[in-house]
């Protein structure tokens, strides 16, 4: 579904990504860990180029989308995310903030949308907060609402930056079981986070980044109870203490 | 209940304070009266019988001040986006560009991807250079003398031109305000959090798109009070062109003032219908602010800024 060969990218000096290839199949939730600065938000944005790779390739369904010929707007419509500060538009209510997409990318007529949009916040929980302001919910209700949003867009799958960890501790509960319940429908995710609950119990496969590559991969069993890689096993015993 | 000692004096300075006050207001008041009109009188008769002449500059003033505005508030956005704009000097994107250059793109290729990189952020470059410029020279400059010069010019280069005065008055009063509306413009973009933009990119909105749907509605409700308190601002500054003879609210005052030796009377009226215009229209930006205010956003409105 999702797949990249040999990314690289900088930004003036800084070697962020250097040479990361790793391929999603379609339906499988893949958890992304690493300490921070080691280049994870920048390799999800690169999957959908909101970040330009300055080399490699990433493909969505098998088709290349960096490429002269394809518009990153399509690329990005295949693909939804979901942000660490939910980034809700705060001039719209929760309907209008689902809608958007459908309607102004899509063309999809409006009541037609808004009819979808009431659903999904439905299967997220919300369908009460319809009319509501984003300044006017938890920070826990506004996440579910941009995962509600990036669903809207149908998306082939999609890709959380650390989606709980801006969030009091209280409502982390309600945003990871939303994205459990999708990845149990068959959702493809590649998700970063520092939630190892979420990654153990949810994931199928885990990647450990350090500094730009990819240090380990394998089953969470594996990387939580038997990391080969010194680096990984730091890491780990860390977060998990 | 007995007040304490401390506080009857307390309030007692209170109302002296107050009192004092009063009387050096009114005081002042009527000895500036008394100044200009002591010997004559304030003339009620003039006053009433010459309204009509002064609501028709007044008209004048509005029409000159808001074509001004509006022609400036395009311009204002255009710089204002333009001047949000991150740039690469053209050098060293070439320099980079060589570096990061796949070995398996033909040379034929790479060199076409180059030429419209270079190309687009060049442009970009130079329209950002402009930008700043342009704001730089209108802000730094007083308005007076872009009155004058725009004036200058029509009068050296189209001396038949109709009604030149009028034309150069809007042209120098649209161009300065279109550099202060920029700078309200680039503050307002700024000011929307660049996860707003992120997110309306994520969902496949193009620039332009992200930028109508999501920055603008947002943007707006912010400057919606600096940008009518330029218009108050304009407003005052377009007395300036009574300089080059434009017959508006202060050069028609000036006429009249001239024509009737009704100093204090015509002035009144000139300061009495610019504070009418302005008082309210401040009330408003209030009524306004209070009314859209995003929870937790939001610019402050000071004063127009002084520029003359």
């Amino acid at each position: 579904m999702i797949r990249v060969e040999g990314i690289h990218k900088h930004f003036g000096p800084l070697h962020v990504l250097r040479g990361i290839t790793f391929e999603v199949p379609r339906g499988e939730a893949l958890v992304i860990i690493g300490p921070s600065g080691s280049g994870k938000s920048t390799l999800l944005r690169c999957i959908n180029l909101l970040v330009e790779p300055d080399e490699g390739k990433v493909f969505i369904d098998g088709v290349q989308v960096n490429r002269q010929d394809i518009r990153p707007e399509w690329a990005r419509q295949q693909v939804g995310m979901v942000f660490q500060s939910f980034n809700l538009f705060t001039h719209l209510t929760v309907l209008e903030n689902v809608a958007l997409g459908p309607i102004r990318v899509k063309g999809v007529a409006r009541e037609v949308a808004e009819e979808k949009a009431k659903q999904l916040l439905a299967r997220v929980g919300l369908a009460a907060k319809a009319l509501s302001y984003p300044a006017e919910l938890s920070g826990g209700q506004q996440q579910r609402v941009a995962i509600a949003r990036a669903l809207a867009m149908d998306p082939k799958a999609i890709l959380f930056d650390e989606p709980t960890s801006a969030l009091d501790p209280e409502y982390i509960r309600e945003v990871l079981d939303v994205m459990a319940a999708l990845a149990q429908d068959g959702m493809t995710m590649v998700v970063v986070t520092h939630e190892m609950g979420f990654a153990s119990n949810v994931a199928e496969r885990i990647l450990f980044m350090d500094a730009g590559v990819i240090v380990e991969e394998g089953r969470p069993e594996e990387i939580f109870g038997n990391p080969k890689h010194e680096r990984t096993r730091a890491f780990v015993s860390k977060i998990l203490r | 209940m007995a007040k304490s000692l401390e506080e009857q004096g307390r309030s007692r300075a209170r109302i002296f304070d107050t009192l004092a006050g009063i009387a050096l207001t009114v005081g002042a008041i009527v000895f500036v009266v008394d100044l200009f009109i002591g010997r004559t009188g304030f003339d009620f008769g003039y006053v009433g019988a010459e309204v009509p002449g002064f609501l028709a500059a007044t008209q004048l003033t509005f029409y000159v001040t808001t074509l001004a505005y509006f022609g400036g508030m395009g311009i204002g956005f255009v710089v204002g986006w333009a001047r949000t704009a991150r740039t690469v000097p053209v050098g060293k994107i070439l320099r980079d560009r060589t570096a990061l250059l796949s070995e398996d793109t033909s040379r034929w290729e790479a060199g076409l991807e180059t030429g419209r990189l270079v190309l687009w952020s060049g442009l970009k470059y130079y329209i950002r250079r402009i930008a700043d410029g342009y704001v730089e020279i209108m802000r730094g400059t007083p308005v007076f003398v872009q009155i004058v010069f725009a004036w200058s010019v029509l009068l050296v280069n189209y001396p038949r031109l109709d009604r030149m005065e009028l034309i150069a008055g809007i042209v120098a009063l649209t161009a300065n305000t279109g550099a202060y509306q920029g700078e309200i413009f680039r503050a307002g973009l700024q000011t929307v959090h660049s996860g707003q933009v992120e997110a309306a990119r994520a969902i496949g909105l193009s620039r332009w798109g992200a930028m109508r749907h999501v920055v603008l509605p947002q943007a707006l409700r912010l400057i919606i009070p600096p940008l009518t308190n330029e218009y108050i601002g304009l407003l005052k500054v377009s007395s300036l062109l009574v300089v080059i003879g434009i017959q508006e609210l202060t050069g028609y005052g000036r006429s009249e003032a001239f024509r009737s030796f009704k100093v204090f009377e015509v002035f009144a009226m000139v300061t009495g219908i610019y504070l009418l215009i302005t008082v309210p229209l401040s009330k408003v930006i209030q009524l306004i602010e209070m009314r859209y205010r995003i929870p937790g956003l939001g610019i402050q409105a000071t004063g127009p800024e002084s520029r003359v």
